[in-house]
């Protein structure tokens, strides 16, 4: 089976089979032999006599410790891999619930990418919630001093 | 005393109520709606509810917090740190209710909570104090007449709030001409976040590193202090590593500082365990900052290098005993210890909280390390307090060896599903302005502004390559999952996959 894996961008080609006890993958033309052991839900991984522990939670592969984030691209569907995410309007959400405490934009401001939009308190900590990429204010759906949901949206860019 | 209530939550609840096992006395703990089944409501003997999630309606509750204690007998109270420890009316509470309190008097409280009375004790006792005015500056005094009191101070200055904390309210002025509008922001920033524009002028030391002297003191009139702490990493005025004992200390000054801190102490009539903080410059003045008046957040590093058992003496003090510590072997620190700050907190996103379920998690243990934690997987970090989830100390024999065996604790901590502050540690213990013990207060700060926001979690192409590799084979078993062939068909309740299987499943692993 062949199988396509993105980490920060960079494409894997990996192919899996099943060998004598062990996976046999090849990562881009690297052949290992992977033995694979789960013990209270951590995966004891031994790549030839190389140890790792790994933990998969969601997107996260931990690896010794060190969060990976990976997407994998099923063989037949590679091409609706975050497309959604691509353009439309940058919607704004809190990411836990909290106090709007400030409003740094309004409708009608251009924003840069990594500007500070609105200022979120949660957990007695202030947080600024920046743009992810340039564009123009189109709502702001919040007023300052009031409480807001997490995933509520506080500000939409197009 | 037979049985203590500890009015507090997290970690420090767990480290009294170890104490308190230490010393076969009972622990009682008390819980908000949300901490019903946290670390320390089932360690405890007893657990009281005592309201909602929101501080004000449960830990910060003093007629709740008395009244668990009455109900379940408990004879004294244990305040932790943050919430009720440094509030009088809380200690004047449990005296009035025939509790024991166990830290200072409600006076002693008083008096050091105000900033201009604990540097007004400071200099009674002779300790020096940064350069400034003694009296607050109210609203009427006029911007010409501050000018003058700035100009023999020497910029640059510092501009507080009377009633201030956390930063607000302060400013930095580093000539006479930005002045005025200096004082008019810090002015109104005090009055909106005190309700009093009062400020008060402080010289500024440039590049202060922050070295504070842990006390404890009897009820026979007996003070002994112990070796600093060095907590100069900060990030916004917030500590995130504390050392003992600093790499900038001399021996003559260790004596001399400990001995300024005792005579404050002493001067007061301090009683149980405080600490008195200063900044040292660089010539090595050091100015007294302010005393805090409880237990502090990093005591375990003080206990790693004295053997002391600083809750158990809180205890003993509060029960009479009087104190029978060596005050040589107290400022004589065998090896050397540092403390992390581990915190649910993203470093990748500007340190911003990430609260939630502790899907996962690996302690570091093995020599040298102790985690003071209040937490354990399947535990959920809950939104409503302080997101500090341990606190990861080591010791070695001497700083580079207790560097290195905190670096490997981190390399062990795993903590899966929310993000910490584990990442930045490890980047952080290989700077080599901290590994040489360059620093100041403001250090942190300017470091990481210099990163520019670049990701402290950076896999290696090795890890990398492992995290495709776990991640594929995943993919692999998913296509045909009731193959008999297949060893990890999530179906048999024996097959050691399933748990990982049916996470990913529900997680969503897949394209």
């Amino acid at each position: 089976m062949t199988l396509h894996v993105d980490v920060k961008g960079r494409r894997f080609t990996v192919e899996v089979s099943r060998g004598a006890g062990a996976f046999l993958v090849s990562i881009d033309g690297r052949q290992h032999e992977v033995d694979v052991k789960e013990v209270d839900g951590v995966l004891s991984l031994l790549i030839g006599t190389k140890s790792y522990e790994v933990v998969v939670d969601g997107m996260m592969v931990h690896v010794d410790g060190v969060p990976v984030e990976v997407s994998i691209v099923a063989p037949r569907r590679r091409a609706a891999t975050h497309a959604e995410e691509a353009d439309g309007p940058q919607r704004i959400t809190a990411p836990m619930p909290g106090k709007i405490v400030k409003l740094l934009v309004k409708p009608g401001d251009k924003v840069d990418a990594r500007q500070g939009l609105v200022v979120v308190e949660a957990m007695k900590m202030e947080n600024e919630l920046r743009a992810r990429a340039g564009g123009t204010v189109s709502e702001v759906r919040v007023t300052e001093g009031s409480s807001v949901e997490a995933g509520a949206i506080l500000v939409v860019l197009e | 005393m037979d049985k203590i209530l500890i009015a507090n939550r997290g970690e420090i609840a767990v480290r009294v109520i170890r104490a308190c096992r230490d010393m076969g006395i009972g622990a009682v703990a008390v819980y908000s709606d949300c901490d019903r089944a946290a670390r320390h409501v089932r360690l405890a003997d007893e657990a009281v509810h005592i309201g909602g999630n929101a501080p004000g309606d449960s830990y910060l509750r003093i007629d709740r917090i008395i009244d668990a204690a009455r109900r379940t007998g408990a004879d004294a109270v244990h305040p932790g740190y943050g919430f009720l420890a440094e509030n009088e009316d809380f200690a004047a509470a449990c005296r009035d209710a025939g509790l024991t309190f166990i830290g200072p008097t409600p006076e002693a409280i008083a008096l050091m909570g105000s900033k201009t009375a604990a540097r007004q004790a400071a200099m009674e006792a002779g300790v020096p104090v940064v350069p400034g005015t003694e009296e607050p500056l109210g609203p009427d005094v006029l911007d010409a007449t501050i000018a003058g009191v700035a100009d023999g101070i020497g910029y640059p200055i510092m501009i507080k709030a009377v009633a201030g904390g956390g930063g607000k309210g302060m400013r930095v002025v580093t000539s006479a001409a930005d002045l005025p509008s200096a004082i008019r922001a810090a002015r109104s920033e005090a009055q909106a976040s005190f309700g009093d524009p009062a400020i008060y002028l402080e010289r500024r030391i440039a590049r202060p590193r922050h070295i504070e002297v842990q006390l404890l003191g009897d009820r026979h009139g007996t003070v002994v202090p112990f070796v600093e702490r060095e907590c100069s990493i900060q990030r916004r005025h917030q500590k995130v590593i504390e050392e003992t004992p600093s790499p900038a200390m001399s021996r003559a000054l260790r004596f001399r500082i400990a001995s300024d801190a005792a005579a404050i102490a002493r001067s007061v009539g301090y009683t149980n365990a405080g600490t008195i903080e200063f900044l040292l410059d660089e010539d090595g003045q050091f100015y007294f900052l302010e005393m805090n008046t409880r237990l502090q957040v990093e005591h375990p590093i003080t206990e790693m290098v004295t053997g002391i058992d600083l809750v158990q003496w809180q205890i003993r003090i509060a029960r009479g005993e009087p104190l029978t510590i060596d005050p040589d072997a107290a400022l004589k620190p065998r090896g050397h210890a540092i403390e992390c700050r581990i915190y649910a907190e993203d470093p990748d996103a500007g340190f911003m909280p990430s609260p939630g379920h502790i899907s996962g998690l690996r302690v570091p243990s093995g020599p040298g390390i102790r985690d003071d934690s209040g937490t354990e997987a399947g535990a959920d970090v809950p939104i409503f307090y302080d997101p500090m989830i341990s606190k990861l100390v080591a010791w070695g024999d001497d700083r580079p060896q207790a560097i290195a065996r905190m670096q490997r604790a981190l390399r062990e901590y795993d903590v899966v599903g929310i993000k910490t502050t584990v990442p930045f540690f490890r980047w952080m213990l290989d700077q080599p302005d901290f590994r040489e013990a360059r620093f100041h207060t403001a250090y942190l700060d300017e470091l990481l502004r210099s990163r520019a926001g670049e990701p402290f979690t950076s896999a290696d192409d090795e890890r990398v390559e492992v995290a495709v590799i776990a991640a594929a084979i995943q993919q692999f078993l998913r296509p045909n999952p009731l193959n008999p062939l297949n060893p990890l068909n999530p179906l048999n309740p024996m097959n050691p996959m399933s748990a990982w299987r049916a996470r990913a499943r529900t997680e969503g692993l897949r394209d």
